[in-house]
């Protein structure tokens, strides 16, 4: 990551972390989305320093309501899933969003019943729905930037 | 101050000066006579180390403005890639070092807090009360917009839209401005007139002004230098390849930022857990 990179970083970081810890929590149905994940599929246009700085929101957040260890594995467990996003970026950013959904949820559904005690099939559920939700919204921005704003030359990442 | 005008065939700039050791001496006679007017001993010997350091700071003030005027005209005539301060040299190393010092301040401080909050059973400590965090959330919704302000203004000067860039780049220096004043003109005199939270109040207010005040002072700093940038780049000493002081004050403003990100996760969200 180059220095003129540190802008990009800590601006997804920043978007992560404030719209956790800032903005009110968004109920879709029963499902929590969470707002910091929407911007996952950007990871194909800004590259590495997006997917740093996603990672290191969600480190932030989640010092700012818990230190349980199992809680502070969720960026790891993140980092991994918008590393696919990046490198699939070539072939399909929807595969890798795919992908990007079924790791995090699959923690969130192991994670959650032993944090906050919330029933298995509830957690399994509420994951993979919250996720979906905010994924694909994410990626409908992403297509709209791609194809109808961003000129072909202003897509690093694309580029690489 | 002797300054040598730099020209194209000779870009290296000279200054030679004893007002950075007069300032660094200054601050040092500052910081005792506040450490005894604080403590209530040695009241006189307080009060005039503090006086000793306004004449010194009083004097370099008056010795550079006086310049002012010359300094900027001669930067009007220089041709534009050989400006001070702006040569067309790599940047990267220097604002490596600047922001490595800056992480050590801060990791210093960050692990005292951690250090006071592992002696407690319960953080913050019982009696401390939930901050209001409207006006944090301002806050880091001002430093976010600025963040891409700036990235956003950068990007235009790099395709040659200077107009732009220069707009950016004042939205930015304002939006800046807007940081300290919230926390120091409105957030803080609310949390210490009201008696709400003070530093006396027990170790969380403590850390939380320790903190929040060395981060003020870093955005004032930013400001600063957004206000010298701003100055530059209406005498249009910027160009599509000629822009690492911008980089470089962007770099430190996202800095400041990330470190934002920790006082608020830590303090207004940590004061609820």
């Amino acid at each position: 990551m180059k220095l003129e990179d540190f802008g990009t970083f800590v601006i997804f970081a920043a978007i992560y972390a404030a719209s956790t810890l800032g903005l009110p929590k968004l109920l879709f149905l029963a499902y929590h989305i969470e707002i910091g994940v929407i911007p996952t599929a950007f990871v194909a246009i800004f590259g590495m320093p997006a997917v740093f700085g996603l990672t290191l929101g969600q480190f932030i957040a989640g010092i700012g309501f818990e230190l349980s260890p199992i809680a502070m594995l969720s960026p790891a467990i993140s980092f991994v899933g918008l590393l696919i996003v990046y490198f699939a970026r070539k072939f399909s950013t929807l595969a890798g969003c795919v992908a990007y959904i079924i790791i995090t949820s699959l923690w969130l559904s192991y994670m959650l019943p032993i944090v906050n005690g919330t029933p298995a099939n509830v957690a399994t559920y509420s994951a993979f729905a919250g996720q979906s939700i905010a994924v694909v919204i994410g990626y409908i921005g992403y297509l709209i930037a791609v194809k109808k704003i961003l000129p072909r030359n202003a897509q690093p990442a694309l580029k690489r | 101050m002797e300054t040598a005008e730099p020209s194209r065939d000779h870009v290296q700039y000279y200054e030679h000066s004893i007002w950075p050791a007069l300032i660094a001496f200054a601050t040092g006679l500052t910081a005792v006579g506040f450490f005894f007017l604080m403590k209530g001993v040695m009241l006189i010997a307080g009060l005039l180390l503090v006086l000793a350091s306004a004449v010194i700071l009083g004097g370099f003030l008056y010795s550079d403005t006086r310049n002012w005027s010359r300094t900027l005209s001669k930067l009007g005539r220089i041709p534009m890639d050989t400006l001070v301060g702006a040569f067309p040299v790599d940047i990267t190393l220097t604002i490596q070092i600047i922001i490595m010092t800056e992480l050590l301040l801060f990791g210093g401080a960050f692990g005292m807090y951690f250090a006071i909050r592992e002696q407690f059973a319960i953080w913050p400590p019982p009696g401390t009360p939930i901050l209001d965090d409207s006006i944090a959330r301002i806050q880091t919704l001002i430093l976010i917009s600025s963040s891409i302000l700036v990235e956003w203004a950068i990007w235009q000067l790099k395709r040659g839209r200077v107009r732009a860039f220069k707009t950016g780049l004042i939205a930015t220096t304002i939006l800046g401005a807007l940081f300290p004043i919230l926390q120091f003109g409105v957030e803080w005199p609310h949390l210490l007139l009201n008696n709400i939270l003070t530093p006396a109040t027990n170790f969380f207010g403590a850390t939380f002004y320790l903190l929040t005040g060395i981060h003020g002072a870093h955005v004032l700093v930013g400001v600063i230098a957004y206000g010298y940038t701003d100055i530059r780049a209406m005498m249009g000493q910027y160009s599509p390849k000629n822009h690492g002081f911008v980089e470089a004050t962007s770099t430190y403003w996202h800095f400041v930022h990330i470190i934002w990100l920790l006082l608020f996760a830590l303090m207004w969200q940590g004061s609820r857990v």
